[in-house]
């Protein structure tokens, strides 16, 4: 398989699999932001 | 004498760790698309299983993180608050980051079932089970999340005890039961082609690393939040002996 074929959504099986490997990163990167923002947003301990 | 990690001691093994599971996981992907042969019969659609494996067994991994956070939760309550926040601190990281599994099993799941069986969902027993369990972990957090009762990390925990008994059944469902889902993958009729094992284990290994780095990312902002409110009542302690007659 080549990038190029890849990203052919011509047929419902490529593009189901470039749905799928999208939405993983998509979740995964969402759930990292997520956890990374509320780190910011909570200030450390005093000491 | 406790041993005593320096912060940034911490931080840069926690970045070598992250860059580290990007890079397998870089290299999984490689194999995956690139590298491993296309699937004779379902094509190149097969390559789901690339992500989709890796993810349901990680979301039938953490719930065993969980349930021992959760048992020691239950035993150091009474007798030792402090180790018991850190343990109810564990608890709720690996009960999300489980969630994040099993929904992205759901998920691939499903969009491989559509294009090769025809249809999104059967309520066979693999399926069945997995939803069980992606139910009982939403049941978990939204328990923490919204009752009001003062016991809720204590009625959590003892859902998470129950919940993990789902995880064998999910785990052994293609075993018992003739379903609609392949067999299993590390023996019996659906045993993998020693071509595609590279990148079958290229992304079990990266979504592993991945996975234990938001745990204890996910365990370190509770940790936080719970010292946080820690020093918010102290100051409010001492504001209180200090405006005192």
């Amino acid at each position: 398989m080549t990038w190029q074929s890849f990203f052919n959504m011509s047929t419902m099986e490529h593009s189901h699999l470039v749905i799928a490997y999208i939405a993983v990163w998509a979740i995964q990167l969402g759930y990292l932001g997520w956890i990374t923002r509320q780190w910011l947003r909570t200030k450390g301990p005093r000491n | 004498m406790p041993i005593v990690i320096r912060p940034a001691i911490l931080r840069n093994a926690a970045w070598l760790w992250f860059f580290g599971a990007l890079a397998i996981l870089a290299v999984g992907f490689r194999e995956a698309i690139f590298i491993a042969p296309t699937e004779a019969t379902m094509g190149d659609v097969q390559r789901i299983f690339y992500y989709h494996v890796p993810s349901a067994l990680m979301g039938l991994i953490f719930p065993y993180v969980n349930f021992f956070a959760s048992l020691a939760y239950l035993y150091w309550r009474r007798r030792d608050p402090l180790k018991a926040l850190a343990a109810d601190a564990l608890a709720l990281a690996s009960a999300e980051v489980t969630v994040v599994f099993v929904s992205i099993g759901l998920l691939t799941g499903m969009l491989w079932a559509r294009a090769s069986w025809g249809i999104w969902w059967t309520w066979d027993a693999r399926l069945t089970t997995y939803l069980l369990l992606w139910l009982l972990y939403v049941s978990y957090l939204l328990l923490r999340r919204f009752s009001s009762s003062g016991e809720s990390n204590t009625l959590a925990a003892v859902i998470s005890v129950f919940a993990a008994v789902d995880v064998p059944i999910v785990y052994m469902s293609i075993h018992w039961w003739r379903t609609q889902h392949p067999s299993p993958v590390f023996s019996g009729n659906g045993s993998l082609d020693p071509s595609m094992w590279p990148a079958f284990l290229w992304n079990v290994f990266g979504w592993g690393l991945w996975g234990v780095f938001i745990i204890l990312f996910r365990f370190a902002l509770e940790r936080r939040r719970q010292l946080a409110e820690q020093d918010d009542a102290l100051t409010a302690i001492e504001a209180s002996l200090e405006t005192a007659p």
